[in-house]
């Protein structure tokens, strides 16, 4: 070593060594500089020697964390020193104590320079080293081309040349302009070529930074790189040194596959070939070993191959053969092996279709939920809510309540969140999911977010029955006043007609609506006053205490008069039906770290897999769909007024022009329509007339089949004609989830529709409208190819008034325009009756709208250049519309317009996900170019990354934009607010001749 | 009373623990490990003498090479604690002789234990004063009460003394040569801008008494200040005598001075303790006689070189003189060389803290010494710094020199068997922070 007999810096080291405290080492050092600094002021008389030997103490001193700020003239002075032990102290002095910003490092460019054209491979290593370390642009401009010759020179020594590389690295970083893309791309395919494998790994870190910017250039690189890992893979012709724990050089191997992860594909089927193999070869190879190194370096390399694997989409097999590899980690004991294999498993889960495989996994990732290390517990609490759906939900969920309990109170927040998601999303059932949520809030208490149990509420009341009704006539009933024959008498005569035959926890409630009913009775009525208060009289003394204790009160507040405004005040609304949950849950998703450090990747690297990555888990947190499966509300809106987002615009619809149309008997429809159940158990001399409001129950639940009023709205006739216009019906279908499909004077079949990425469901209401039996009912699918559907089965006969519930499983397998039909038959009497309908499970219902920035936008429009993959058409004859409605209409099949992206604000772009089973989910990217002179052309360009799919979304959105339904306008029909009722009816045209005759007959 | 402690630490420079005694069980032995961890550890060392760290509150005092922690978690009354420091450590120097440093500590292991256990109960400051304590806490072996040789000393009874009217006297003492010592010190604390005013000026001063007297004597000091003169004059009706009168701010006495009479008669009467202690202190900010004035001029020639011109004149009288004069004139970091001109004394460049140090050991009265230097700066790369010119400090001891002009005009001894008492009085001036401006 160059220090050697240097005696004043070991002296000085050992003084500081010495010092007893930090003020004692401060003097120490606060002498000292002063000592260097008086010598290197007169610089005549310092030796070289000298000179080196203070320099190495300023070096000792600024490591120590001690400012040193003179004496830089110096260390770069030593840079052009003959001697080898002086240029040494000079690079590393100047590259410790110097920044690329300092304008000193100037001064020793051409030294610099020299050294590395030089021929003593000593001082080029060290001048290379130095550049490497502290290079900056200008270092970049005039060093790189000398560098690069370096680097290429066969001449030179290995040891010389992995130096080289690395320096080139650095230069290339500073300034990406001096490797010219052209010519160096052959090169770098030359240097692949290396057997050493120092000089090899250094190049494949250049490779790595330089087809993170552009892989275009790089292609002839790919089948090299493969090679290289073939050959590391199959230890062929490793050296020892580069050999750790047996494993041939990990570095490389990781390396290697991290470069290939940034080529898109790999096309050359030999190439693939080959890498698949290799690939197997890891996954094979790798165990889980005693030796914590050895763990280390093979599952760096294993997790990088995992990494490639997910990012080439390999196949199925290998997919599994993944997660099986991973699910022996998560079974070891070492906890950071369990935490990889953990992680990565989530990771696999978003980016891939592995979760069937995953599943699998299930017993023993919720065994990790009982791991001692927090960390693990959170992987497997992220995996778990990852790998969640319809099938395992049940599971998954009691897993989850029963860790609650002895869960860490840092993590119950989350977890019951988590849990509540789950159990709404995947739902079989709604008494399991109030269940599971009552649990959650007996078992979590304070963790649970008030969300979770305004939500409860919200199913509680909108679900049963009688209770609800009366809850809701209470509440509600003074709106209806305002009606015609809606009196509060009247209302209170229709409940209290009840009261006799409900059960004891009714009655309360009943008499909560009694007080409410009263109190919205402007101007008082001294009778139903009376009558009220008769009634209070009366359970004053009841036997149940709850019953009492109301009655008692409800009394007390009614003589009170004007005290009874306040606490009988309407119920406040509740918030936003859009679950709040799931917006938290999107929170605190966002900043667990593997989603974002995917999607850094994905935003470097423009390949597809960006599509998957960039979306929310596949299980799609954010999408709309199973937000409107739950939000279910059974009081139409026309009445209540009330924002409820999901409450069902097909059905208030219907009431309002049942209002219009039979004028008789408006209060009894609206309360039929209230009160449906009721409608049955009531006496059947009751001639309550009831719509149909059978869409707006909550599909699904078992309990709630017979929940539905029977729909004799009008009187018989013998001809069956259907009512309303069957086309219109299914075109106003096809942009919202639920509304009527086909009706005629004897059956109504309604229909609730729910979409989540390829998967669709759907329930059909049957419901005889009529008070004899509907008999040989038959229902055919006559599924398109691309459509894999499964209809229950309907029974053969409709009971009269009833309503059967048909639910539909529908599957995409591939992108097609093509319409299911449904083969609906029964008898009447004497009379068959047999229609064709068209079901609304069309293209645009397995779109996911989706916002795409900018920064993504272009890169993806780019990438997918030219046919097939992005088609162009100029169409004409489109309907004339300006461009909001255009916007409104894209927006409704559920195409995002992305505003902003086009500086023309005549063209629109919109983005959207594509879901089915061959595609998976698929980014589609739509312009339209709009000619403001002339609206009935405009040119549209779509791409994505399936050909098919460009193609039919292309012919789907022309035939939207040409033959326009004319029924619902411009209604934006997936959005939740209610649309006035005139105008979204599904209006029964005046041309129609069964409604005209509907009109006259009442 | 205030709890004052918690528990109390004596650390050395590196933070080793020495000794430690936990008073009460509200804070865990780990404490001190913070204290090492965000306070001796970091740059805020010598700061600030208070830092609460996680709930408890750090008292800290730098006593030569020791630190002496305080820890306390409740709310507790600082000036207390630092006080019991304060007297804690006069404590021990009586007890180890004079000296507190770190090997002192470690040579008296036992008798710190044992002191510690008896000048505080549950962290509340007992009995501190050494003549008491010594009367049961001895550093000779124990004598057996059956040893043949009886004892030449009555057993003191400590008892008795401490809850008697005297507490701070025994009785019985004698003594052949009845002496009474008392300094007056004072420390000059001066801020003066760089053309000559005087920015900030105030002396703080003590009077500290050793007596060695037989019996109870009582004793009575008349000083010049304004009170005492005016009240004299009053009382014996005749005018003041013209001369100075010097005003006395902040006095404050020891326990043995009777109170009622210094309000009444505005004379200091008192009981003297047996050995040494501090009679009283006090506080000028009025007519200062200043005992040096500096004149520095300091120019900057270009980026690498100063020129330092400095001028101390001395303003007491040509007959005395101060000892261990240090004058240090602070220069940027870079200073690289100097060299010297001086009329007299020595002077060199300490480039740990970054001063021109110019001493000289006796410095007589009506002189004005002068030191040049011409200092060379090295080139940095940080883009010049603008020196912040801190200001010149000066170190001195005038003896038999008050910078209030503080005089005893008597000191009177009674005592029954009215013996003749000897009494020797003495004023020292030291500098205390000395500043000037350039």
């Amino acid at each position: 070593m160059a220090m050697h007999g240097m005696r004043g810096l070991s002296v000085f080291i050992s003084d500081i060594r010495n010092c007893q405290n930090k003020e004692q080492e401060r003097q120490r050092i606060d002498k000292e500089l002063g000592n260097v600094r008086n010598r290197f002021k007169n610089e005549k008389g310092l030796s070289p020697y000298e000179k080196k030997k203070y320099v190495w103490k300023m070096l000792y001193i600024y490591m120590l964390g001690y400012d040193v700020d003179f004496g830089h003239m110096e260390a770069v002075s030593l840079i052009s020193a003959p001697k080898y032990p002086e240029k040494q102290v000079g690079y590393i002095v100047t590259s410790c104590l110097l920044n690329e910003n300092h304008d000193f490092l100037r001064l020793a460019i051409n030294t610099v320079r020299n050294d590395i054209i030089g021929r003593n491979e000593t001082f080029q290593c060290l001048a290379l080293t130095m550049v490497g370390n502290i290079g900056g642009r200008e270092f970049a401009e005039s060093l790189a081309p000398d560098v690069q010759k370096l680097l290429l020179s066969s001449s030179c020594r290995p040891l010389v040349r992995k130096k080289a590389a690395l320096c080139l690295l650095r230069l290339y970083r500073k300034n990406p302009d001096v490797v010219n893309v052209d010519g160096w791309a052959d090169r770098m395919a030359q240097l692949l070529d290396e057997r050493d494998l120092g000089v090899l790994t250094s190049s494949m870190s250049l490779l790595v930074a330089l087809v993170s910017n552009n892989h275009e250039a790089y292609w002839s690189c790919l089948p090299k790189c493969v090679k290289t890992l073939e050959r590391l893979a199959r230890n062929q012709d490793i050296p020892q040194e580069y050999t750790y724990y047996g494993i041939p050089s990990p570095w490389l191997q990781v390396k290697t596959m991290r470069a290939l992860q940034y080529f898109p594909t790999i096309e050359d089927p030999y190439t693939r070939r080959t890498l698949f193999e290799v690939l197997q070869r890891i996954l094979m190879g790798t165990d889980v070993v005693k030796n914590v190194n050895k763990n280390n370096a093979s599952h760096a390399v294993l997790f990088e191959a995992l990494a490639l694997v997910m990012h080439l989409d390999a196949e199925k097999e290998m997919m599994s053969q993944c997660v099986a590899l991973l699910g022996k980690f998560i079974a070891v004991r070492e906890p950071n092996i369990r935490y990889l294999g953990l992680e990565n498993m989530t990771r696999m889960l978003m980016v891939t279709d592995a979760q069937e495989i995953i599943k699998r996994h299930q017993a023993q990732i919720i065994t990790s939920l009982k791991d001692p290390d927090i960390s693990i517990r959170r992987r497997a609490l992220d995996l778990l809510y990852g790998m969640c759906d319809v099938t395992n939900a049940k599971d998954i969920v009691e897993e989850l309540l029963q860790y609650l309990s002895s869960a860490d109170f840092t993590m119950r927040e989350e977890l019951s969140l988590k849990a509540a998601i789950l159990a709404e999303k995947f739902a079989p059932d709604l008494s399991w999911y109030v269940d599971v949520i009552l649990q959650l809030i007996d078992k979590a208490g304070d963790f649970i977010s008030d969300d979770i149990w305004f939500r409860v509420v919200q199913f509680v009341t909108n679900n049963d029955d009688l209770q609800v009704s009366a809850y809701i006539l209470g509440e509600y009933s003074h709106l209806l006043a305002r009606r015609p024959g809606c009196s509060p008498k009247e209302i209170f005569g229709i409940l209290h007609e009840k009261l006799p035959t409900v059960s004891t926890t009714t009655i309360p409630i009943l008499l909560s609506a009694y007080a409410k009913i009263l109190m919205h009775t402007q101007p008082p009525d001294q009778e139903l006053q009376s009558q009220i208060w008769a009634i209070f009289n009366k359970y004053e003394s009841c036997i149940d205490a709850e019953i009492q204790q109301r009655a008692v009160e409800y009394f007390a507040l009614c003589q009170k008069g004007a005290a009874l405004m306040d606490i009988l005040a309407e119920m406040p609304k509740f918030p936003e039906r859009k679950s709040s949950l799931i917006k938290r849950a999107e929170y605190s998703e966002a900043d667990t770290a593997e989603q974002s450090a995917i999607k850094l990747r994905a935003q470097q690297q423009p390949s597809n897999a960006l599509v998957v990555t960039d979306q929310p888990p596949a299980n799609g947190a954010t999408s709309p769909v199973p937000v409107g499966q739950l939000s279910l509300a059974m009081v139409p809106s026309m009445i209540t007024t009330e924002d409820h987002t999901s409450t069902d615009p097909a059905s208030s619809q219907q009431n309002g022009s049942l209002t219009k149309v039979d004028p008789q008997h408006p209060s009894a429809d609206l309360l039929g329509d209230l009160l449906g159940p009721l409608a049955i158990e009531g006496p059947p001399g009751a001639t309550v007339q009831s719509e149909h409001n059978a869409v707006s129950r909550l599909e699904g639940g078992p309990d709630a089949v017979d929940g539905s009023a029977i729909v004799p709205v009008e009187e018989q006739r013998n001809t069956v004609q259907p009512i309303g216009n069957i086309a219109e019906r299914f075109h106003a279908l096809c942009l919202k989830d639920s509304g009527v499909l086909y009706e005629d004077p004897y059956i109504q079949i309604g229909i609730k529709a729910e979409w989540r990425a390829h998967h669709g469901r759907l329930v059909l209401f049957l419901g005889n409208k009529n008070t004899a039996p509907l008999v040989s009912v038959q229902a055919l699918m006559l599924p398109p190819a691309h459509l894999k559907m499964e209809l229950s089965l309907v029974p053969d006969t409709i009971p009269p008034r009833a309503q059967v519930q048909c639910p539909l499983e529908v599957v995409n397998l591939r992108p097609s325009r093509d319409v299911a039909v449904l083969d609906f038959s029964y008898k009447f009497g004497t009379n068959m009756v047999n229609v064709k309908l068209r079901l609304p499970a069309v293209l645009n219902k397995f779109l996911q709208p989706i916002p795409v920035p900018a920064e993504e936008f272009f890169p993806q429009w780019r990438s997918l250049s030219g046919p097939p993959l992005k088609l162009q058409e100029v169409v004409r004859g489109v309907r004339p519309m300006p461009l909001p409605e255009m916007a409104n209409l894209l927006n409704s099949f559920r195409l995002m317009i992305c505003p902003g992206l086009d500086p023309n604000p005549n063209n629109l772009v919109a983005s959207t996900t594509f879901y089915s089973e061959s595609t998976h989910a698929m980014l589609c990217l739509i312009r339209i170019e709009t000619d403001p002179a002339d609206r009935t052309q405009l040119r549209m360009t779509l791409a994505s990354g399936d050909p098919t799919l460009t193609f039919e979304l292309k012919e789907f959105i022309k035939e939207q934009l040409i033959s326009i339904p004319t029924a619902p306008p411009q209604s934006p029909a997936p959005a939740p607010a209610p649309p006035p009722a005139a105008q979204a009816t599904p209006q029964i045209p005046p041309n129609d001749p069964a409604a005209l005759l509907a009109g006259l007959l009442s | 009373m205030p709890v004052a402690a918690s528990a109390i630490y004596f650390l050395n420079l590196r933070g080793d623990v020495l000794i430690n005694r936990l008073y009460r069980d509200d804070v865990g032995g780990n404490m001190v490990d913070a204290f090492r961890m965000h306070i001796m550890q970091t740059k805020e060392l010598g700061t600030c003498p208070v830092r609460q760290i996680g709930g408890c509150s750090f008292f800290y005092m730098r006593i030569s090479n020791v630190y002496i922690v305080i820890v306390v978690s409740s709310n507790a009354n600082v000036a207390c604690a630092f006080k019991f420091v304060v007297e804690a450590v006069s404590m021990f120097k009586s007890y180890f002789g004079g000296a507190f440093d770190e090997d002192a500590i470690r040579n008296n292991f036992v008798l710190i234990y044992e002191l510690l256990d008896e000048i505080m109960d549950f962290g509340y400051p007992q009995n501190l004063s050494p003549e008491i304590l010594k009367l049961y806490i001895t550093q000779e072996g124990v004598r057996s009460p059956f040893s043949s040789k009886a004892s030449d000393k009555p057993i003191p009874n400590a008892t008795l003394q401490v809850t008697g009217a005297v507490g701070w006297r025994r009785e019985g003492l004698v003594y052949k040569k009845n002496e009474v010592f008392l300094d007056i010190v004072e420390s000059v604390n001066l801020l003066m801008s760089s053309k000559g005013s005087v920015l900030r000026c105030d002396v703080t001063g003590k009077i500290l008494m050793k007596c060695f007297l037989s019996g109870m004597p009582d004793l009575k000091l008349g000083l010049n200040d304004k009170i005492g003169l005016e009240k004299e004059s009053q009382m014996k009706s005749r005018p003041a005598k013209s001369g100075k009168t010097i005003e006395l701010d902040d006095v404050t006495f020891h326990q043995c001075v009777n109170l009622t009479r210094f309000n009444s008669e505005k004379t200091v009467s008192f009981v003297p303790p047996d050995g040494e202690f501090e009679l009283m202190k006090y506080r000028i900010t009025e007519g200062v006689n200043l005992p040096f004035r500096v004149l520095p001029t300091i120019k900057e020639l270009g980026r690498t070189r100063m020129e330092v011109n400095v001028k101390v004149k001395s303003v007491f009288g040509a007959k005395m003189f101060a000892l261990g004069v240090v004058v240090k004139i602070p220069v940027p970091k870079q200073t690289a060389k100097t060299s010297f001109q001086v009329t007299s004394g020595r002077a060199k460049y300490n480039a740990a803290i970054d001063c021109l140090v110019w001493k000289i050991r006796k410095f007589p009265g009506q002189t004005e010494p002068t030191l040049s230097a011409e200092v060379e700066l090295i080139s940095t790369m940080a883009e010049k710094k603008s020196w912040t010119k801190p200001p010149i400090q000066m170190e001195f001891q005038v003896p038999m020199f008050t910078a209030s002009g503080l005089r005893v005009r008597f000191l009177k001894v009674w005592e029954k068997s009215g013996y003749n008492t000897v009494e020797w009085v003495r004023y020292i001036t030291k500098a205390g922070s000395y500043e000037i401006r350039c």
